[in-house]
């Protein structure tokens, strides 16, 4: 277990690398498409602020993920500190820049007791009842928010596609056995089903983002299934199935691609939502280590307390909101640029 | 018309046995039954205790099949118990299970009928005002709104609820329960003002969708060209042909009000199944939880046939296969 | 158009005055009006009660209900410390009898005469009959019910202690197991028929006497807990959930104080006075349980809880107790300080509101409220896995060392300080204050935080800087917990970060509760936190923890460090089976050094409860344990009343507030609204 999770910065690492890899080659291949690279350069038009809050998020997470250990602490810097992986985040702060506990934004002295702080006045967002930063907290939420919204859509999107696809042009028994695995999911209430499924996997981020693919995936995947019906009693489908091309080859080359702009819908709209649920699942002490979730819940004792602790709620919940603030405005007008019904909308 | 009426029932049935397998893998298999003995009679209960609670819960059967007795078994357990509606004891407090749904209904209702008719008026109507002012301050300002009422934590807002309206306007106990009607409403009151509030930014968000998306429509656009004015065709096409996905939300919606608010319920002293089905999470109840999600499964199950019956009842062209 | 608007418009307004003046006779007041005459108790119950059977039920939450409607034998002084044992329903307070073998005995004396509550059960036993004269019977019936299977009864192992207890339990099991027409049998008749528990010997009606196969002086206070009152077999029998009926566990029928006279689970349960008992009916029996007491400790008098007034007169003196249910503490203590409830607790949250620089804060000393502070008989702790290779007793000296290093780095006032306010007695040894054998001026040298000299250990152990000198690897070790909230987890870090100091690395692995039982059961863990509280005021009750037999890895005990250690165990043997005095405590203090070297624990804190009151609430006085506390404890309603209007007046600011910044946001609406619709 120690030993994995040593291991684990340079999973994360090699992570970050392949991400760069895709996005490099999603962007070449969008700029090849004329429908693709038209509908980037409309959704840079209407909404910048939102793609460039995003990108600062995206940015934040990736240099959350790259890390390794040792080198570049201070020299007072606690020795086992030096010994563990280091974001380039946790970088940017000091190891020792921690107080006691609580201390308000930019102050001077300790919240309760008001003793002297090792790091007067330079805590931008305050201190958390452990003494740490709030601000690094929050910088570093943005990869649990990410990694999330990335992960579960890794396995929502592929689920959904394979099991709608195969369902929607196969029909027969396969539309068969996934409607009924579809409809079996969707009558159970998706709380309970996502607190049963981490009862049962156990806790983790790995785990609770499996949970959360398992219950999000069956109204993506009834889109998926819709759609195909449609799209297999099209003209050309049939034409090139007269012509002998084969399943396979019409799915990949007919059928997904006219897939793909649901797919960045559902995304952008899934993503929100994913954040949003673990927060729930914190309130009920099942969410991942670091979230902001965490961060909120930790906050229903400090609303209460009397005089209030605002900043950690106030960091966590701001961060959360812009974020989806963006995502939202993004995705609305995704949906405006990609979905034809919307285009003679104005 | 009567076939397909069967047909659906009994795939609905399937459905219900899918649900039931599931139920039983995720809540049973997992389970520690020693563990869940231990909440039930006491952390310093000793272990002969607990293994006998086991026995007497049930939870020392053989899970899938008994050589000797074929019958007795912990999935046949499962099955007869939810199918005959003979839910049994709760794991934690071997209190009837079935008199707990019931008694906790009226609480949980009074709460979320309110919160769900409101809700359902502040929302079409909001979401209607919006999605016709789309592009302008309103739309955005909406758009801001809803998105800061999503983000913004639950406890936040029972918190700041209570605070203001009960600590200081005062106009509202802060917590608490009566059942006797008139009483009642000085209780609910919060409640249903706080869930209202935490409620609405998601819920105008998902009816603009709807909304804007049938604005879209050729229809919208030969009105229009007809002369129409704008808020005419909002109030009349468009909400009218916007139906059918929001009835498809409120039918599917009304199965889920009987199982009650989970925060709400705690946060306010209301004796609903919320507060129960809290209780029975932080409780290890299993056998009440089981209860709780085959119910809530069953009636969403019900909702799903009336609406696809209703569908082909409306317009034929629905009944495809 | 126009017409319908402006008719339409005087309309709406009406409608806004009548919200308005309907909202200005809005009260926050929860309750019925009619009941702010009368002298009504409002409590806050955390959660719903389980179980209120007096064989089963064991938590402090139920014992509020149990402690006040089942009279025991024996009850705890009200205001002496440490806890004295005084006689409630028996005369005197028994002596113990040697007997061959070993053995030893007890013979209690019920009082004559004693009534049962009303109850339609009793008609079980005669038409028309609505209570029942108390019987030695009835507490042989109780005990036989503890030992019963099928009741569940977690204190079963204790009372095994009574001769043939055991042996009755499966004589019982194989009977109902062999013949189903036996398991059919009115509960009584079936005890009846296995026999009885021989140890259990009744001396007519109203003598009893308790026969324990070992010395055993601990078991007096289990006769003040509600676990042997009396229980009359026909509410067993009447009360089965059948046709309506409640099951027993949901319907007390007793002979205490109080009767639970509405339960709603869920919501509420109301105690009110109880004419059939022995106090009421007897008042000139003046017995210790009925009257409120004359002496108490210094400082009762002090506090005004020795007031003449009060002194000798009949108890009890409240009307009715009323528990609410309230699973979440800020809406409670809102409602505390509104005026609604009479106690409370300390919200952690609120503490700085409440108390200031350890006293009550002057805005609330201004409410005229009252606090006082109480350590609780019970114990925080770290513990480690005596069977672990690393950190156990197969590590020998190196592990002894990592121990004490690992002791000496954890400051537990810093601790309290952050996570509690500053409340809890840094604990030194097992026993808390108010026990046996508890010394104030003792201190552990393993306890007083040392960074410097928990470093020289940790290299004497071999592990310099927390790197193995064998092996050259850092030394990584995990912490259990089983609280997956994020403010246990948060709990956790702090301890992790001490040691961090030290260069040890330790991991936490938070699981559910039922994960980390399940790792202890299996003995996968090297560290855990855990604590104790105690069942009653005697140093048995803790150094149980470690006794050797009681080991979780062998017998699935308490002992969850798996600590078995020759001479503790023999110390412990000894110890156990002593009246106090200074034998014992010789005993006790060689045991408390032995664990000081051995560190199979490191102590945390002993609790500390504050208990905040208000002005009308009189004799209240905290206790770790469970005792019938409701009869001493006084209401003045009319004080109660004024304060409650004079706190509860609305404030109106933040209304005004949110309608501007309301109509701050709408503007721009409102403009665009009329923009576009020209």
């Amino acid at each position: 277990m120690n030993e994995a999770l040593l291991e684990a910065h340079i999973v994360s690492n090699l992570i970050v690398a392949a991400l760069l890899v895709g996005a490099a080659l999603a962007f070449t291949a969008a700029r090849r498409s004329v429908l693709w690279s038209r509908a980037g350069r409309e959704l840079l038009r209407r909404r910048p602020i939102a793609l460039v809050t995003i990108l600062v998020f995206v940015m934040v997470a990736l240099l959350d993920s790259v890390a390794w250990v040792g080198g570049g602490g201070t020299e007072d810097a606690i020795a086992l500190e030096q010994s563990r992986p280091r974001s380039l985040i946790d970088r940017m702060f000091a190891p020792d820049f921690k107080e006691k506990s609580y201390s308000a934004p930019l102050a001077d002295a300790e919240f309760y007791g008001g003793s002297k702080l090792e790091h007067p006045g330079t805590h931008l967002l305050g201190t958390d009842i452990l003494g740490r930063d709030v601000l690094h907290l929050t910088l570093k939420g943005a990869r649990v928010a990410l990694l999330i919204g990335g992960l579960t859509s890794l396995i929502v999107i592929p689920l959904a596609l394979l099991m709608g696809i195969s369902a929607g042009y196969f029909g027969g028994r396969i539309d068969d056995i996934v409607f009924f695995v579809v409809s079996t999911l969707a009558s159970i209430p998706s709380l309970l089903l996502l607190i049963a499924l981490i009862m049962a996997l156990g806790r983790g981020p790995v785990q609770v983002c499996i949970a959360m693919g398992v219950t999000g995936w069956v109204g993506f995947c009834r889109i998926v299934r819709g759609e195909t019906f449609k799209l297999r009693e099209l003209d050309y489908v049939q034409a090139a199935r007269a012509l002998g091309v084969s399943e396979i080859g019409i799915i990949l080359r007919h059928i997904l691609p006219n897939l793909m702009h649901l797919v960045v819908i559902t995304f952008v709209l899934l993503f929100s939502g994913l954040v949003l649920s673990e927060a729930i699942l914190s309130y009920l002490g099942i969410g991942i280590d670091g979230s902001w979730g965490q961060m909120i819940d930790q906050a229903r004792d400090e609303l209460a307390r009397d005089p209030i602790i605002w900043w950690n709620l106030f960091a966590a919940s701001t961060a959360l909101f812009v974020l989806i603030l963006s995502v939202n405005f993004v995705g609305d007008a995704v949906r405006d640029i990609l979905d034809p019904k919307t285009l003679g909308g104005e | 018309m009567l076939a397909y009426i069967v047909r659906r029932t009994a795939y609905g049935f399937v459905v219900v046995l899918g649900v039931l397998l599931l139920l039983f893998a995720l809540f049973f298999l997992y389970a520690e039954p020693v563990e869940m003995a231990r909440r039930a009679v006491g952390e310093k209960a000793p272990p002969e205790v607990l293994e006998q609670w086991v026995v007497n819960h049930g939870y020392a059967k053989p899970t899938w099949w008994n050589a000797e007795a074929p019958g007795d078994t912990m999935i046949a357990d499962h099955f007869r118990s939810m199918l005959t509606f003979d839910f049994g004891r709760s794991d934690s407090d071997d209190s009837p299970i079935l008199g707990r749904i019931r008694a906790g209904m009226g609480p949980s209702l009074s709460l979320t009928l309110p919160l769900f008719a409101f809700g359902l008026v502040f929302g079409v109507g909001l979401s209607l005002f919006v999605a016709y002012f789309r592009e302008t301050y309103i739309d955005r300002m909406g758009v801001v709104l809803c998105v800061l009422g999503m983000s913004l934590s639950v406890l936040l807002y029972i918190i700041g609820g209570q605070f203001l309206i009960g600590k200081l306007l005062r106009w509202f106990p802060i917590s608490g329960f009566d059942p006797s009607p008139g009483v009642m409403m000085r209780f609910l009151a919060l409640p249903v003002l706080v869930g209202l509030a935490e409620g609405l930014g998601g819920s105008i968000r998902f009816y603009r969708t709807v909304f804007i998306e049938e604005t879209g429509r050729d229809y919208v656009r030969t009105a229009r060209a007809k002369g129409c004015g704008d808020g005419r065709i909002m109030a009349r096409h468009v909400l009218h042909n916007a139906m059918i996905p929001i009835l498809t939300r409120v039918v599917v919606s009304i199965p889920f009000l009987f199982q009650g608010s989970l925060l709400l319920e705690s946060f306010f002293g209301i004796p609903g199944l919320g507060s129960m089905m809290v209780d029975a999470i932080n409780g290890n109840d299993f056998a009440t939880l089981r209860a709780m999600v085959f119910i809530g499964a069953l009636l969403f199950i019900g909702a799903q046939i009336l609406t696809d019956i209703a569908y082909t009842l409306v317009d034929p062209r629905v009944r495809l296969s | 158009m126009r017409l319908r608007r402006a008719g339409g418009r005087p309309g709406r307004a009406t409608f806004v005055c009548a919200m308005l003046v309907a909202l200005a006779a809005c009260s926050n007041n929860p309750y019925s009006e009619s009941d702010d005459e009368l002298k009504v108790r409002y409590k806050t119950l955390p959660g719903p009660t389980k179980t209120l059977d007096p064989a089963v039920s064991y938590s402090s939450l139920e014992h509020q209900v149990t402690a006040n409607v089942y009279e025991t034998l024996l009850e705890y002084h009200y205001l002496k410390r440490p806890y004295t044992l005084m006689p409630g329903l028996s005369v005197a307070v028994p002596e113990r009898q040697e007997l061959e073998r070993g053995r030893v005995a007890y013979r209690f004396d019920l009082r004559e005469g004693m009534l049962f509550q009303n109850d339609p059960s009793f008609a079980l036993g005669g038409e028309g009959r609505t209570t029942r004269t108390i019987v030695a019977a009835d507490i042989a019936f109780e005990l036989m019910r503890i030992a019963d299977p099928a009741v569940t009864s977690p204190v079963i192992a204790t009372f095994s202690k009574i001769e043939g207890l055991r042996e009755f339990s499966e004589r019982l099991q194989a009977l109902r197991d062999e013949t189903p027409e036996f398991a059919e049998l009115r509960i009584d008749r079936q005890y009846e028929k296995a026999g009885g528990i021989p140890g259990v010997r009744l001396h007519g009606d109203y003598g009893l006497e308790i026969v324990l196969t070992e010395p055993y002086p601990q078991i007096l206070y289990w006769f003040a807990m509600p676990f042997t009152t009396p229980v009359p077999w026909e509410a067993v029998v009447y009360y089965d959930g059948e046709d309506g009926r409640p099951f027993f566990k949901d319907h007390p029928v007793g002979c205490g104080p109080f009767v639970v006279s509405e339960f709603d689970k869920q919501s509420k349960i109301v105690m009110s006075r109880n004419e059939n008992w022995y106090g009421v009916r007897h008042p000139e029996w003046k017995a210790p349980g009925t009257v409120y007491p004359s002496e108490g400790e210094a400082i009762d008098d002090e506090l005004g809880r020795l007031d003449p007034a009060y002194v000798g007169r009949s108890l009890p003196l409240l009307d009715r107790v009323e528990l609410r249910l309230e699973k979440e503490n800020i809406p409670a203590f809102n409602k505390f300080l509104q005026g609604y409830y009479d106690a409370s607790g300390i919200v952690r949250e609120s503490f700085d509101k409440v108390v200031h620089e350890g006293a009550l804060s002057p805005e609330m000393a201004a409410r005229g409220m009252k606090l006082e502070k109480q350590v609780d008989p019970d114990l925080r702790y770290i513990g480690f896995n005596m069977n672990d290779p690393v950190i156990g007793t197969p590590a020998g000296d190196r592990g002894r060392k990592l121990r004490q290093a690992m002791s000496l780095a954890i400051d537990v006032v810093e601790y309290n300080r952050v996570f509690s306010n500053g409340r809890g007695v840094p604990a030194q040894s097992p026993i808390p204050p108010g026990i046996y054998g508890y010394a104030a001026e003792y201190r552990n040298p393993y306890r007083q935080p040392d960074l410097a000299r928990a470093q020289a250990l940790l290299e004497e152990a071999g592990y310099p800087g927390g790197i193995d000198s064998d092996t050259g690897k850092p030394l990584r070790l995990s912490f259990d917990l089983g609280d997956t909230s994020t403010a246990g987890r948060l709990r956790f870090r702090f301890f992790v970060d001490q040691w961090a100091k030290l260069g040890i690395d330790v991991e936490v692995a938070a699981t559910t509760y039922n994960k980390f039982r399940q790792k202890v059961a299996e003995g996968a863990y090297q560290i855990f936190m855990w604590g104790w509280i105690a069942d009653y005021p005697d140093p048995e009750n803790f150094l149980f923890l470690l006794w050797g037999t009681m080991a979780q890895s062998t017998s699935g005990g308490p002992n969850t460090a798996n600590f078995d250690h020759p001479e503790f165990n023999r110390l412990f043997e000894e110890m156990k089976g002593l009246d106090n005095g200074p034998e014992r405590l010789a005993i006790i203090r060689r045991m408390r050094d032995l664990l000081e070297v051995e560190r199979p624990w490191i102590e945390l804190s002993h609790g500390e409860s504050y208990a905040l009151y208000h002005a009308w609430m009189k004799n209240v006085k905290p206790a770790g344990l469970s005792l019938p506390a409701a009869k001493y404890v006084d209401i003045d309603p009319v004080a109660r009343a004024r304060m409650r209007a004079e706190w509860n007046r609305p404030i109106l600011w933040p209304a005004y507030a949110m309608a501007l910044l309301a109509t701050m946001i709408a503007v721009p609406g409102v403009l665009t609204f009329l923009r576009e619709r020209q």
